[in-house]
């Protein structure tokens, strides 16, 4: 039967997808611990290297993306299916974005080339780039087996991340204090730092489309209705929201 | 007439009665041949699948992971280990995508192979190689090389390090006798002499701590003899002291309980604890803390030595007990190493059956314990003497 087989190659179609992003997204787990080493080890080649072999990711998730616009033209899926195809063109784009981060670290690696820092600043690189490799790794399991309770977790794994976000601009600015790191350094590592945490946020953005996938939900559903109630009854800020649980997600 | 009649008659009967009867007797034939070629199929079915399953088991022990596919590029065939492999780790997705990919390259008839190199935790180099069969379809096999790979580096650094370690005092001594042989100010003679022999001394350390190293390589016959914990780290702690006041080092013993023992040559196991004092001394800052403690489990007794010093990077943890690898080679004049120190104490642990072990945080401190039997007769209650 023709129709049969064109579901069944609709069916495939989508699961070629889910895999090539899943692939996509192993390889940036892969690269954000190899990214702090070549920040920390200072290794300009393989910053050269890394920041090249982004142009396959771009080429990568652009092949995808266009992939998934064909599908909903041509197929024009439907419910649970539609949904599929639309969590992957955003993971696609949370992807691309994650992956320029990793580079980034390696640019930073380049500006900073030549300067020391102390082991204790050091040590909560490490730290951050581990924590940003965990919940990657998290997020890319939780959208292989579309697993939402596994993705619902990875928000609040990210909230250790912020943690020692925090932690390492403080130890910068004592660092800094103490005379041990100059000005310069001191900023391009504040940034190194905000990459890695906004790499946490892409992983938490993951999750939130591996839970929209299996059920529809998103986070911004909740801002959505305190802006409707505020329409409703413009009560002064601090009495609306209580009312609803959880916070804004992005 | 009627005679006529009746032999047609009786032709016909008899037809009648021998239809049926070489009717049954041709079914019975062909129902036996047909029993017989099924029973016949069945037993080569049978041996087929006995085969095919000994095959199975026999991929399936394998510690390589086997994939085969078919010329269209199906998976046919996966082993035990490579069908672990299929996870949604994200390792296993890498070392799987490198599976597909290279399946593809061997299907068009080339032979592919390619190292990939997994940074983890834990780190791994996997090897994917993938090879077209005969009879259409391809092969790929996917194989754990981290060990390998590991004693490989480990090779080539032992030979650029040593060359470099004994190179450098040698050179330096030719330079300094060089300008030795044109001076004549007393002045600058003696200051570039005491340099020579402060070099020698350097390459004679180098050499002593290789000898040594070697003889304890080898093994031989150590003396086992019980000893007692307290007089070790005693003596181990007194070669370090003059070295720990210089640097204002505080060093700080844990007296361990008198019955603690352990079953070892005394002399090994002194200078393999106090390379540990001597090592977390030199890498703490000034006013900064060394501990030394014992404790036991009954079995074997845990030297312990803690300091705050600069720590080690996770990714040197397992590489620090080779001969000659610095985590940093620019500080390695500076701190007067020879590089064998943590070897030596590697091979003093593995003589005697105990275990030499590190945990480490950057910019916090690191512990190393040296972990030996104790000494027959340490009994539990003697145990809860132990001090920490």
């Amino acid at each position: 039967m023709p129709t049969e087989e064109a579901r069944k190659n609709f069916h495939r179609e989508l699961d070629e997808v889910r895999q090539e992003l899943v692939r996509i997204s192993a390889s940036i787990v892969e690269n954000i611990p190899r990214a702090t080493t070549i920040l920390l080890d200072q290794n300009l080649v393989d910053a050269e290297k890394m920041i090249l072999a982004d142009d396959e990711v771009d080429a990568r998730t652009l092949e995808i993306e266009e992939r998934c616009i064909q599908i909903l033209a041509l197929q024009a899926p439907v419910a649970g299916e539609l949904r599929r195809v639309v969590a992957a063109l955003k993971i696609c784009a949370e992807l691309e974005r994650s992956a320029d981060l990793a580079v980034n670290i390696c640019k930073a690696a380049r500006r900073i080339h030549g300067h020391e820092f102390d082991p204790r600043l050091r040590s909560l690189v490490l730290k951050m780039s581990d924590q940003a490799r965990l919940l990657f790794s998290e997020a890319t399991s939780a959208y292989a087996e579309v697993d939402s309770a596994r993705a619902a977790a990875i928000d609040d794994m990210d909230s250790f991340l912020d943690g020692l976000h925090r932690q390492f601009i403080q130890a910068i600015l004592e660092s800094h204090a103490a005379g041990r790191i100059d000005l310069q350094v001191a900023i391009q590592l504040a940034v190194v730092a905000r990459f890695y945490e906004r790499i946490g946020d892409h992983a938490v953005n993951m999750g939130e489309k591996v839970r929209y996938e299996a059920t529809g939900w998103v986070p911004e559903q909740f801002g959505a209705e305190r802006h409707r109630r505020r329409l409703v009854d413009p009560t002064p800020v601090g009495g609306i929201g209580r009312a609803v649980p959880g916070t804004d997600g992005e | 007439m009627s005679f006529v009649l009746g032999v047609i008659v009786g032709l016909g009967l008899a037809l009648l009665i021998a239809v049926p009867f070489l009717k049954s007797r041709f079914h019975n034939r062909a129902r036996n041949l047909e029993k017989a070629a099924s029973e016949r199929t069945n037993d080569a079915i049978a041996r087929f699948e006995n085969q095919s399953l000994l095959i199975r088991t026999a991929l399936d022990s394998l510690t390589v992971g086997v994939v085969v596919a078919s010329a269209k590029g199906e998976v046919l065939f996966r082993n035990r280990v490579a069908s672990g492999m299929t996870g949604a780790l994200h390792a296993d997705v890498l070392v799987d995508e490198a599976v597909d990919v290279h399946l593809r390259g061997a299907l068009s008839g080339e032979h592919r192979r390619q190292v990939i190199e997994l940074f983890g935790p834990p780190s791994r180099v996997v090897l994917v190689a993938a090879y077209p069969i005969e009879e259409g379809g391809a092969l790929a096999t996917i194989e754990d090389i981290t060990e390998r790979s590991r004693l490989d580096a480990v090779r080539t650094d032992f030979v650029a390090n040593i060359s470099h370690e004994l190179k450098t005092p040698v050179g330096a001594l030719a330079v300094l006798a060089e300008a030795l042989a044109d001076e004549t100010e007393p002045e600058v003679i003696r200051r570039l002499s005491s340099k020579m022999v402060e070099e020698s001394i350097r390459a004679g350390r180098t050499i002593d701590d290789l000898l040594e190293l070697s003889r304890i390589e080898l093994g031989g016959e150590a003396i086992k003899e019980a000893i007692a914990v307290g007089l070790v780290i005693a003596e181990a702690v007194d070669r370090v002291r003059t070295l720990a006041d210089r640097r204002g080092v505080v060093l700080r013993v844990l007296e361990p309980g008198e019955r603690l023992k352990v079953l070892g040559d005394r002399r090994q196991i002194v200078s393999a604890l106090g390379n540990l004092v001597e090592n977390a001394v030199k890498y703490s800052e000034s006013g900064k803390l060394v501990e030394v403690s014992a404790s036991t489990d009954g079995l074997s007794v845990d030297m312990r030595v803690r300091d705050e010093g600069m720590g080690i990077p996770s990714r040197d943890l397992d590489r620090i007990f080779e001969r000659f690898y610095r985590v940093d080679r620019a500080r390695s004049r500076e701190t007067g190493g020879t590089g064998l120190g943590l070897a030596i104490v590697r091979h003093v642990a593995n003589n005697h059956g105990g275990d030499v072990l590190v945990s480490s945080i950057e910019g916090e401190g690191s512990t190393f314990t040296l972990r030996i039997p104790a000494a027959p007769g340490l009994t539990v209650a003697s145990s809860l003497s132990e001090a920490g």
